[in-house]
């Protein structure tokens, strides 16, 4: 049979044994070694974005917990102030409590003793009005001697005395 | 003083270029055995120019030129793999730049298009790039090789041979195929029988871009008034392009249909 064009089967054969050929010399000499290659240089690369990656979001997570820290910093320094103040008022009302205690206990030793030298000053000048009036009448009994006058007179001192 | 030597460079050149224009004129050539004609025939059928392949057998000039291609790439690889890779730094120099960026362009088509499954696809793509695009540009070393009948010819593209194209567009349907199978079982070989004329589609359209670049080029150079400046264009930018362009639309298509084929199935709600 008359192929059209000459087509031979054989030579199509021949021309596929060496295209078989020439693809396992490019494939194992050439594309793979490159491929692999720049494959390589690929997980290379990928590897160092990675790690940029993952130590920027550790960066972006140290930031915040930071920012967080800051935050409950100050709320703390605030709350302690807070509790200082209260202390301090605590402090100071206990304080002004014991000095008023004190105070009451100084102002009533005072009165006290302010009373019982009152007293004894009162004691000292009855003697002594007693005396200026017993040498009084001793000496008006003296002059006038009229006993009745110092009935009288007994009877006043008598009064006063009561009084007091 | 570097002025006067430049402008002294291009006027030798000139002149050089002159006297070589008249001698091409003045000596004849011994001419062509073959017409024009003939020779577009032969470039076609391949029944007139054969070479034999280490004794074996006489086959088309397409199929020595892979065999060239095979060889030349697999000395490239090794002087590659044995003195440039195990220096590969993590910053490229040119050559491993150029290595690099080879090498990502065909991973990255065989990943963009085929997301699921694309480690062997990503292989091949870069294989038949690579063949296809070197393959073509062998034409423009002119490498002589002797026929069957006694007379030289130059070596052909590979792929300018319609065997060469028929097996490298039924390898991609057969790679399509395979990886509708691994990654879908049925429905991949379904999916994959529905595009039935990929395989000669994707055949002939290399046939029929690198013939016509190989019969393009036989024009030109056939004439000689043809011959000054033009091959310029159309040998060397030409075959460029379309070795750049080919190598493309390849391993696009089987990138695209290997992702189309290999993309899992929905289930309908």
């Amino acid at each position: 049979m008359n192929v059209p064009l000459n087509i031979d089967w054989q030579q199509i054969l021949l021309h596929l044994l060496n295209f078989v050929i020439l693809f396992a010399i490019l494939n194992f000499l050439l594309y793979n070694p490159v491929k692999k290659f720049m494959d390589k240089r690929f997980e290379y690369y990928k590897g160092i974005d990675d790690e940029a990656k993952k130590n920027l979001q550790q960066a972006e997570e140290m930031k915040k917990k930071y920012a967080e820290k800051l935050h409950s910093a100050d709320s703390e320094i605030e709350e302690k102030r807070q509790a200082s103040n209260k202390a301090l008022s605590e402090k100071a009302a206990q304080s002004m409590i014991l000095a008023k205690q004190e105070a009451d206990k100084i102002i009533s030793e005072a009165y006290k003793k302010a009373k019982n030298e009152r007293n004894i000053i009162i004691s000292e000048a009855q003697d002594e009005i007693t005396d200026m009036v017993t040498r009084a009448t001793e000496k008006i009994i003296l002059e006038s001697g009229v006993s009745e006058s110092y009935e009288q007179f007994l009877t006043a001192v008598e009064r006063s005395n009561e009084n007091e | 003083m570097d002025k006067k030597k430049r402008t002294t460079g291009i006027v030798a050149f000139a002149i050089l270029a002159l006297i070589l224009m008249i001698g091409t004129i003045i000596v004849k050539s011994p001419g062509s055995h073959e017409s024009i004609r003939e020779l577009m025939r032969d470039a076609v059928l391949h029944n007139t120019n054969k070479i034999s392949l280490f004794g074996l057998k006489d086959v088309n000039p397409g199929l020595i030129s892979a065999v060239t291609v095979t060889g030349i790439l697999f000395v490239i690889a090794l002087i590659i793999r044995i003195f440039v890779i195990p220096k590969f730094k993590m910053i490229p120099g040119k050559l491993q730049l150029i290595l690099e960026t080879l090498v990502g362009f065909f991973d990255n088509l065989a990943k963009s298009n085929s997301p699921h499954c694309n480690k062997f696809l990503g292989a091949y793509v870069f294989a038949a790039g690579v063949y296809i695009f070197v393959g073509t540009i062998l034409e423009l070393f002119g490498i002589q090789v002797v026929t069957t009948h006694g007379t030289s010819m130059v070596l052909p593209a590979p792929l300018a041979d319609i065997n060469g194209a028929i097996m490298i567009g039924c390898l991609s349907y057969l790679v399509i195929l395979s990886g509708g199978i691994a990654e879908n079982k049925l429905k991949g070989v379904g999916k994959t029988l529905k595009e039935f004329s990929l395989p000669i589609s994707m055949s002939f359209r290399l046939f029929g871009a690198l013939l016509s670049g190989a019969l393009v080029t036989e024009l030109v150079y056939h004439y000689i008034h043809l011959s000054y400046g033009l091959p310029v264009l159309v040998g060397v930018l030409f075959t460029l392009l379309h070795a750049l362009i080919q190598a493309y639309v390849l391993t696009m298509l089987t990138s695209l249909f290997y992702g189309e084929v290999t993309e899992p199935a929905h289930e309908k709600k």
